[in-house]
């Protein structure tokens, strides 16, 4: 399993749209809105990158979302 | 289904709550058939690890790549499996604390008809957790934490104490030094197999539930075995027989009970076992509507209408919704960005990064940042002295970015 953070900015006004279209999203495990420099946190388990690709490709296809970087997860501690 | 964790996690505790509620009714019933607890109890058992197969078994056939238990109760189960190697200590012992719970309270019924009278006392069992992951836990228990512990703790007491009868001191006592540390082994050693990783992958409730009824199973007939060889009864023999007389009853029983231990564990692996213990306290106002029901058909005495005994309820179940409210309201989440130096090791940073306390996942990736760590604290103050100052005193960090979660969903 690939696990990634996805990182998403979203145009202002947009959040709330887009988070819905988000939620239809398969293999999408985590939706986090932030306050910061990024609006949204996504958390995707994918079997492979082919999929994780697929995955990216929906949210940037989302009206108002402006921006992704996505960050494979190497090595993770979690309690 | 997406929903909010915040949400997902009172919506497991309090669906494990409802379906305990509910079983209890049906346990009042069968037992004006059964009358010896401890043939009950471990028929209950033996049902429970057939039920438990059964049910694993079904919900590990595959529908479109998904399991059906994957899709409707656990999205991390992937079928039935062998108990693992690294489980097995963890599963005696929550094994043995499901079998000394379960022996405790048969004890009890022995000694008093009516375990209302005392069962309150069992909701101490928050404080006994509260005290164990101050010891034992990096996520120390908060303030607000203790404070909202001790509230539930006290509404649940007051909110289902009866009036009538007399207390026991022996019945007290196998509340406090049996169930209460059986309880404790329970939830603390299940709490430690859901956040375990199997293969890469979280495990799973269902597996978890299978192999802990499996165990306790055996503890109890031990137990019973070695209660027959003393007293000279033949309460194994009974046991097996009242499970087949009586076995659309004790199969609902197991079934509901198969439910709300998923739901239970499920939950278990979101919050600390002490603010799901507080949380599942609330089977003390859910199970109201069902001693209703079946004092109107008769199965129960009627229920006592004394005005003080009204009045101590209401003000149980006040103190409780608050405790979980203050509970529900007080948690603050974040992100941490990290960038660090280079020429310096990634494991030991790792490491670093986790000894901090509220840290509660860090993920070494592979992009702008070189790690993405997730926060837990009850306070932003508490975020800022105990967390932010650590990671600054940490010397492979070059840069970080602290970014609050504001709203947070999560797949169930």
């Amino acid at each position: 399993m690939i696990n990634a953070y996805i990182l998403v900015h979203v145009r202002t006004g947009s959040t709330d749209r887009a988070i819905e279209e988000m939620r239809k999203i398969e293999n999408i495990r985590k939706i986090s809105i932030i306050a910061g420099d990024f609006d949204v946190v996504i958390r995707v388990e994918v079997k492979s990158l082919d999929k994780l690709l697929k995955v990216t490709n929906k949210i940037q296809l989302i009206k108002g979302v402006l921006k992704t970087t996505t960050h494979v997860i190497e090595k993770e501690i979690v309690l | 289904m997406r929903i909010r964790k915040k949400y997902l996690f009172y919506f497991l505790a309090f669906s494990s709550s409802i379906i305990a509620a509910l079983i209890s009714g049906i346990d009042a019933i069968l037992n004006l058939y059964i009358e010896s607890p401890l043939v009950l109890g471990l028929s209950i058992f033996i049902m429970g690890v057939f039920i438990s197969f059964l049910f694993s078994l079904i919900l590990s056939i595959n529908y479109k790549g998904k399991s059906i238990g994957a899709r409707t109760v656990d999205p991390t189960f992937k079928g039935i499996r062998l108990i693992k190697k690294q489980e097995i200590k963890y599963q005696l012992l929550s094994g043995a604390g499901n079998a000394i719970l379960t022996i405790g309270y048969f004890a009890l019924l022995a000694i008093i008809r009516d375990p209302s009278i005392v069962l309150p006392f069992s909701q101490v069992v928050i404080l006994y957790l509260v005290i164990i992951e101050s010891l034992s836990e990096k996520d120390t228990p908060t303030l607000v934490e203790i404070q909202s512990s001790i509230i539930v703790t006290f509404g649940a007491i007051l909110g289902s104490i009866s009036l009538s009868g007399d207390l026991s001191l022996e019945a007290l006592a196998i509340v406090f030094l049996v169930i209460n540390p059986g309880w404790v082994l329970l939830s603390i050693y299940q709490r430690k197999l859901k956040i375990m990783k199997i293969n890469g992958s979280s495990n799973d409730a269902i597996n978890i539930r299978l192999w802990n009824v499996i165990v306790a199973c055996l503890f109890t007939s031990f137990f019973v075995m070695i209660y027959d060889f003393l007293q000279g009864t033949n309460l194994l023999i009974e046991s097996f027989f009242a499970t087949f007389e009586y076995f659309g009853w004790i199969a609902l029983i197991a079934f509901g009970v198969f439910f709300s231990f998923i739901f239970y564990i499920r939950a278990l692996g979101i919050g600390k076992a002490s603010v799901t213990q507080a949380v599942k306290a609330s089977i003390i106002i859910f199970s109201i509507p069902v001693s209703i029901i079946l004092s109107y058909f008769g199965f129960i005495d009627p229920i006592f209408t004394d005005p003080v005994l009204i009045l101590i309820k209401l003000m149980g179940i006040v103190l409780m919704l608050l405790g979980i409210l203050s509970f529900a309201l007080t948690l603050t989440k974040a992100y941490v960005f990290i960038k660090m130096k280079s020429g310096y090791p990634i494991e030991e940073t790792m490491k670093q990064l986790w000894d901090i306390k509220g840290v509660n996942r860090v993920c070494a990736v592979a992009g702008d940042y070189d790690f993405i760590i997730k926060i837990r604290t009850r306070t932003l103050v508490k975020g800022y002295e105990r967390i932010l100052r650590k990671i600054e005193t940490i010397e492979a960090i070059k840069e970080y970015k602290w970014q609050s979660v504001l709203k947070e969903w999560e797949d169930i």
